[in-house]
Formats: C-alpha cells, sequence, structure tokens
C-alpha cells in the first residue's frame, strides 16, 4: 500500500511542475489569434480607466491618404504606441488626432466609436510588431478570449 | 513493484467496469485535467458546470473524445498536454467530467458504453500509467496552443508551418473579425475593411501584404505630403548610403529617396541616425527591439523578415548567390 502511496506523491509532484509550467504556456500561447493589420496601433493609456473602449488607429488607412511625415513631423506624434500624451481635450483643442479630425480635412470628434472601437483591456500595441512577436502575442481582451 | 502493479491491475480488471471507469476517470482528472478544468483557465468548460458543458455535451461523445485526444482549436492541448495518458485514460477523464454534469446518460452513452469495456491489454495500461507523470508536456502544449492558423482552421495541428504566419484567408481581416476591434461597437461596422483598399495594390509577402514604395512610386496611392495642401510636392533627396555588413549577409544600401518620399529629414535626424558616417552603430538586435531603422520596420514599414530588400548589395568577391540586385522591387 504505502509503495502505491509514493509514486502517488511523486505524481502529484510531478503535477505541480506540470501546472506551474502549463499555466505559464498557457498565459503566454493562449491569446486570441488576432488577425489585425499590420501596424495597428491599439491605444489604451486612459480609455480602459475612463471606461470607453480603447483605441484602433489603423496606419494602412492613415498611409493611403497621407505621408508618414504629416502626422510624425508636423502634428508631433513620436513613434511609440503609447508614447504620445493625447487626450481629449488637446484633439477638441486641435492637437494631435485633432489637427485633421476637426469636421474638416476628416470626419469630427463626434464620432467616438470610429476611434474608441477595440476591445476593452486590450493593451496599447502595434499590432503584428516584431517586439509584439518577441515577446510574446500581446494579450488581447481576457475576458472575450476566455470565451473562445 | 511489478507484483503489487499486477496485482493491481488484476484487482482493477476484477472491478466492476464502471466502478474502475470512474477511479480511472477521476485520477487522470485530477492529475491533468483539473488544471483547466477545474477553474475554467483559458476558457476550458468547467468541472460540473452545465452551462458550460451544454453546448459541448450535444456534439457527442465520439467528438467530446477526439477533442480530448487530439486537441481543440480554442487552445486545449492533445490529452492535455500529458502525452503519456492512454487514450482509455483520457476518455475516462472526459466520462468523468461529462458525468459531473449529468451528462453520460444524455450524451456519452453510446461511446461511454464502449469505454467501459476496457480491453485486457488496455486495463492494466490503465493502473501502471497512473504514477508515471509528465514533465515533458509543456512544450507539447505550447505548440498545440500556440497554433493560431492550425486554430483557424479547426484542428490543433503541431506540425503547423508557422504559427505566427496567418493563414492567406485570413489576413487583412475587416475589422470585426480582426480579433483587435470590438464586433459590439456599433462604430465597427461601419470601419473600411482592408482589403477594399489595399487589394489592388503592388504586393509584398509580408506586412500588411502591399508594397507601400511601389504602389507610391508607381501612382496607386497619393497620400499627402501636407495636411491641407494636396498638391505639397515631397522633398525628395536621391542618395545611396552602403552599409558594409559583417558575416556573409549582402551589404546594405540605404536608399534616402524612398525614405524622403514618405519623411522628413528631422524624423529620423539627428534622434535616430548622427548624419555622420560610422556614427550609428545598428544591429539586427537593435532593430528588432525597436531601435533604428527597428523605429518603422517592425512596426510599420516593412518588418525585417524582407532581408534583401535592405541587404541587397553583393559582396565584393563573393559568391553568385549573394546578391539579388532586383530585389528593392
Amino acid at each position: 500500500m504505502e509503495k502505491i502511496l509514493i509514486p502517488g506523491i511523486r505524481a502529484r509532484l510531478a503535477g505541480l511542475v506540470l501546472a506551474l509550467a502549463a499555466m505559464a504556456g498557457l498565459v503566454l500561447a493562449l491569446p486570441a489569434p488576432a488577425l489585425a493589420e499590420y501596424g495597428d496601433v491599439v491605444i489604451n493609456n486612459h480609455s480602459d480607466a475612463a471606461g470607453v473602449r480603447p483605441v484602433v488607429f489603423p496606419h494602412w488607412f492613415h498611409r493611403v491618404r497621407f505621408r508618414c511625415k504629416v502626422c510624425h513631423s508636423d502634428l508631433g506624434f513620436k513613434f511609440q504606441a503609447g508614447g504620445n500624451d493625447i487626450n481629449m481635450v488637446k484633439i477638441i483643442d486641435g492637437q494631435f488626432c485633432g489637427a485633421c479630425h476637426n469636421g474638416a480635412v476628416a470626419w469630427s470628434v463626434e464620432n467616438c466609436d470610429l476611434c474608441h472601437s477595440g476591445k476593452a483591456n486590450t493593451p496599447t500595441q502595434v499590432h503584428e510588431s516584431t517586439i509584439q512577436k518577441l515577446a510574446g502575442p500581446a494579450p488581447a481582451a481576457p475576458a472575450t478570449a476566455a470565451k473562445r | 513493484m511489478r507484483a503489487i502493479l499486477l496485482a493491481a491491475a488484476i484487482v482493477s480488471m476484477a472491478f466492476p467496469a464502471s466502478a474502475q471507469d470512474k477511479g480511472a476517470g477521476k485520477s487522470t482528472y485530477d492529475k491533468t485535467c483539473a488544471l483547466c478544468h477545474a477553474t475554467g483557465l483559458a476558457g476550458a468548460p468547467k468541472f460540473g458546470n452545465k452551462a458550460d458543458w451544454a453546448p459541448r455535451l450535444k456534439v457527442g461523445a465520439a467528438k467530446l473524445y477526439a477533442s480530448a485526444l487530439k486537441g481543440t482549436a480554442n487552445g486545449m492541448p492533445g490529452k492535455g498536454g500529458n502525452l503519456t495518458l492512454s487514450d482509455g485514460d483520457v476518455k475516462a477523464a472526459v466520462d468523468y467530467l461529462v458525468a459531473s454534469v449529468g451528462g453520460a446518460k444524455s450524451a456519452a452513452t453510446p461511446v461511454a458504453a464502449a469505454a467501459a469495456k476496457p480491453s485486457p491489454a488496455e486495463a492494466p495500461k490503465v493502473a501502471s500509467a497512473a504514477p508515471v507523470a509528465v514533465v515533458a508536456a509543456p512544450v507539447a502544449l505550447r505548440a498545440a496552443a500556440a497554433a493560431p492558423g492550425a486554430a483557424a482552421t479547426g484542428a490543433a495541428d503541431p506540425n503547423a508551418f508557422n504559427r505566427l504566419l496567418a493563414a492567406p484567408g485570413k489576413r487583412n481581416a475587416p475589422p470585426a473579425e480582426d480579433g483587435i476591434h470590438d464586433p459590439a461597437n456599433p462604430g465597427t461596422h461601419a470601419l473600411q475593411p482592408p482589403l477594399t483598399a489595399l487589394g489592388g495594390m503592388p504586393a509584398l509577402a509580408a506586412g500588411n501584404r502591399v508594397n507601400w514604395v511601389s504602389s507610391l512610386e508607381g501612382g496607386r496611392i497619393t497620400p499627402r505630403w501636407d495636411r491641407d495642401d494636396a498638391g505639397a510636392a515631397a522633398v525628395v533627396m536621391d542618395l545611396n548610403i552602403v552599409r558594409e555588413v559583417k558575416g556573409s549577409m549582402p551589404d546594405v544600401v540605404y536608399p534616402h529617396k524612398q525614405h524622403t518620399e514618405w519623411l522628413d529629414c528631422s524624423n529620423c535626424h539627428p534622434q535616430i541616425f548622427i548624419p555622420q558616417k560610422g556614427a550609428n552603430q545598428i544591429s539586427m538586435a537593435s532593430i528588432m527591439l525597436g531601435q533604428k531603422c527597428g523605429v518603422c520596420h517592425g512596426k510599420v514599414a516593412f518588418p525585417v523578415s524582407e532581408c534583401r530588400l535592405c541587404h541587397s548589395k553583393k559582396k565584393e568577391g563573393a559568391g553568385p548567390a549573394a546578391a539579388v540586385a532586383g530585389a528593392r522591387k
């Protein structure tokens, strides 16, 4: 009887190791396989805290219409996701997005849900960036990912 | 030891089939399945939770067994990641889970009956497999769980070509299906699907699957150089910088022309690149970490997988295989 118990304990210990390793693996490996465009930027500096959806900025859409220089030089956007201190007050004041999204160059700020269209809890990221791949895929919205 | 196991095997064979099954199922569950199925980790249907199991029970026992044995697109690895489990163990564990929601009679009955009669060859395996725990599983688990391509096609194929590569049918997905936009948001459905814009543009094997540089050169797109003035022309500088690189890769030709079509001098100089020969240390490692060229390449501009778009100049005296002069087009 004892001889059967001992391997049982060993199994449990090994099971614990497996459990920890598997949890680490799962955390890294289980996000939803997002299929968004290369360069889509999720900006979630304040959105979750403010109870709105995070912003998804589609680089590809804007590249078709403007050269990089317009936003990254003229408008002062830094080359870093989440690295620009943007808020709605500044946008309405004509800074950052508001330089175009003012009803003159592009549609204006009352279309909240065209920008604030990301899944809640999606972290700030550049989708499909090399860093994202190296560091493991960024976890997509846990609430919805869990249902998949 | 062997005698005890043999005795255990004989005893277990002597047990009524259902009782033996339940024991093996519970022990397998406790050892392997409970990790996820006890708490619902990663979306696993929880032990005893009827709501979680109702849709699964509908597909029938055969499919449930197959999912448990081979893994699922939702991230469950084959045999729960514990590949030393016998098929009988796994099926018994499925029965045990199904029984926890009272589904044994309704859903799993046809095959449960079959599984309840373990062949004499299988029974000792069930008994002896129990003490052998597995630590090698995480690798298999990671591989099986992390294959989005395979997940998309509905099978967790551990030999899927490349888990980072979206299958052709899954590229340029419309916003509502791209995994980042919230489909419940009305505005999401008003956004332009990428393919309607990118569909006719010159192709590239990576990134947006579009060659932005030739699209611009060929007039396929006419992005503004100035926010307000549609007629403003870019200030283009045509100067190639050759960087000799270590190792066997072709040297890098950096074309100012293609960059100044898009960017202003001040975007790169002097913060990212000091405008002086030999003053900039650049490595692929730094690029992949988002420094130097990696400020754009690997985020928005074509990624580092397209080696030969930069490494395009054959080294002096190098073999014929070294250079791909036409790679830039």
